[in-house]
């Protein structure tokens, strides 16, 4: 029976060399490095060779479209028509009814006000501008990934086989070893900050450096590729920093730069050991679930952390919810009301080479965390804003706008004031009143607008 | 095909073959529940829309066979409706019907209070409102009947319109489209 026992002896003999040099591959060039924050180097080169694979890709599938004389289909990102810009109900309706010839805005009825609304709704109805921020932004060209694919239909046999190859090594070669960098980042992690915790002096100076090491090992289990701007207005002690949201991982992403204290609500299982593992070495707010109810005692406590010069910034993401980093909703007041420095940030990622955005109605955290280990790579951009403070006779609303528009220059990003949590609630019915009350004020005129009550 | 002056226009500026499916596309996320025809709620479901005051409307004036629902090819109807390659006739015709809820080809002064209150809601004082739906009856009509025909309508209308006020621009594909229907129906 010798010879079935040689062939098992060499198997086990090459598997144990085989881990033995993956191992010491991982170790050695991407979890060391991380821990001691030297770069690593060849991201450049690999995304060079991404973008000319894909560029290869988009021809392909040109010329076989070509070969059945059909277009090949593009999502063009700006949709099937082109808008009217945005302009108010008032202006609208005059530039109605002057095309008519009439020179002002007689307060009257006309029959024809109705095109306005048509058009509005029709528009809306082709594409509305809130619908789309909720799911993941499509792609003109195809970057090898089922999930970004529309276009079956034109895929020969050169880039089939170019698929599988990419699917053997994201799924064979690139997700094993960023769960491996991921698992033993996050053990390191709430070891060495619990450590930490219980070390008396020099506490800060080492909790920044633990903290900062786990970010770093958590960029690089996702392939985080991440160019940081302006870094003179990186975030002082003295306020808050405020960016737009797309992602869980926005947090880890700024974190890997600079040491923030992070708010946010406390869960269980494995994220609730990690809160308390980081709550030990430095001052996080992590509420409970009866606590967020209570907006002034998170104010309270906001404000309070604030004032303490030793503590970092506070790390806030005022839309509340995830967003497909097109656009910027609506900010919430809240953090605008505490009356500190903001130091906004703007966070953009680039989709090619995966795509960020968090839809929590399609998958849970664990599902989008495979999907994300399974891409190419996360690149993004941060771009550090100028520190923000409130005007005299700013309230905490148009406050809150300001920075808002500031981030979305800064991110080539959509400014929307639609909020967030439309993703799961219905718009109030003031927006539909405050349409009724505008069409009014044009029928009456502003002056009678106002002897007439509403009633 | 290609792109088309902005301006005051809706334009579409996909080639003739995209047309019919970015549309289709549009119509499958819009259908929240699958079931291959739009609800009012699944129109209700655009932000942007609840905060217009005729939605309701407008939704009525595509469901051409009174369902209650509108399936693809009156979707795709109803939105060619704005067609730069249908006449002016077509865009009047729009307008009549928000105003003309029963259907009977007239606006009765009932009909036109109606779908003033939806506009202004709780600003205007009915009695207000009532006097400015009877100022307008008086004037487009024509006939004395009380009532205002399409031709009344177009008469009062035209002159505002005829600067071509918003129009989607659809291509031959999707005229034909239409056309198949019709054929298939009779």
């Amino acid at each position: 029976m010798s010879w079935l026992t040689l062939p098992v002896d060499l198997l086990s003999k090459y598997l144990g060399l085989f881990t033995d040099v993956w191992l010491t591959l991982v170790f050695g060039f991407l979890i060391v490095p991380a821990v001691f924050g030297v770069p690593f180097g060849i991201h450049k080169y690999y995304i060079k060779i991404l973008l000319s694979i894909f560029e290869w890709t988009t021809l392909q599938m040109e010329l076989k479209a070509k070969e059945k004389n059909n277009q090949l289909y593009k999502h063009y990102t700006s949709g099937i028509i082109v808008k009217v810009p945005d302009s108010t109900l008032k202006q609208e309706i005059q530039d109605l009814r002057c095309s008519a010839g009439c020179l002002s805005l007689d307060p009257r009825l006309e029959l024809a006000d109705v095109f306005v609304f048509c058009r509005k709704a029709l528009e809306n109805i082709i594409d509305d501008d809130v619908t789309k921020r909720f799911s993941a932004q499509k792609l003109e060209n195809w970057n090898l990934l089922t999930r970004s694919n529309h276009n079956f239909r034109y895929i020969n046999l050169k880039l089939l086989a170019l698929w599988i190859l990419g699917v053997l090594i994201r799924y064979g070669v690139l997700l094993p070893f960023r769960v491996t960098v991921a698992v033993t980042g996050i053990f390191l992690f709430v070891v060495l900050s619990t450590v930490v915790g219980l070390i008396p002096c020099t506490k800060t100076y080492l909790s920044d450096k633990v903290h900062l090491m786990g970010y770093r090992l958590c960029v690089r289990s996702l392939t985080g590729i991440i160019t940081y701007h302006n870094r003179e207005n990186k975030p002082k002690n003295d306020g808050i920093c405020v960016a737009n949201h797309t992602t869980p991982i926005d947090g880890i992403v700024l974190a890997n730069d600079h040491c923030y204290s992070l708010v946010g609500q406390l869960h269980g299982g494995l994220l609730g050991l990690i809160q308390r593992a980081m709550v030990k070495s430095s001052p996080h707010m992590w509420f409970e679930r009866a606590e967020v109810k209570d907006r002034r005692l998170v104010a309270k406590r906001l404000r309070d952390h604030v004032a303490d010069e030793n503590k970092h910034p506070v790390l806030i993401f005022p839309e509340g919810t995830c967003v497909n980093n097109t656009s910027v909703m609506m900010f919430r007041k809240g953090s605008f009301e505490i009356g500190c420095t903001v130091y906004p940030a703007a966070i953009k990622y680039d989709p090619r080479f995966g795509d960020a955005f968090w839809n929590s109605s399609k998958f849970g955290l664990v599902g989008y965390l495979l999907r994300m280990m399974s891409s190419w790579a996360i690149v993004c951009s941060v771009w550090y804003l100028p520190p923000m403070n409130r005007k005299e006779g700013e309230d905490a609303m148009q406050f809150a706008n300001r920075v808002k528009a500031a981030i979305a220059a800064q991110g080539g990003l959509v400014d929307l004031i639609w909020d967030a949590g439309l993703k799961r609630t219905k718009v109030k019915d003031t927006f539909k009143e405050e349409q009724q009350q505008l069409y009014s004020k044009i029928l009456l005129g502003d002056h009678e607008y106002q002897n007439h009550p509403e009633s | 095909m290609g792109t088309s002056a902005a301006g005051n226009r809706l334009c579409v500026i996909s080639e003739e073959g995209g047309e019919i499916r970015r549309l289709g596309k549009r119509f499958r996320k819009l259908d929240l529940d699958g079931s291959g025809s739009l609800s009012v709620d699944d129109f209700m479901s655009l932000p942007e829309l609840q905060q217009n005051p005729l939605v309701r409307r407008i939704i009525d004036i595509f469901d051409t066979d009174g369902n209650g629902e509108i399936d693809f090819i009156e979707f795709i109807r109803g939105v060619s409706q704005f067609s730069i390659r249908g006449n002016q006739q077509q865009k009047l015709n729009f307008a009549f019907r928000v105003y003309d809820v029963d259907k009977d080809g007239f606006i009765s002064n009932g009909e036109l209070f109606q779908v003033l209150k939806a506009m202004v809601g709780s600003n205007l004082q009915d009695a207000a409102l009532q006097q400015a739906v009877d100022k307008t009856i008086l004037s487009a009509d024509r006939d004395g009947d009380g009532r205002i025909s399409f031709h009344e309508f177009c008469t009062v209308v035209d002159l505002v319109v005829s600067h071509q006020h918003g129009h989607t621009q659809l291509g031959p594909l999707v005229q034909k489209v239409l056309v198949l229907n019709k054929t298939h129906q009779t």
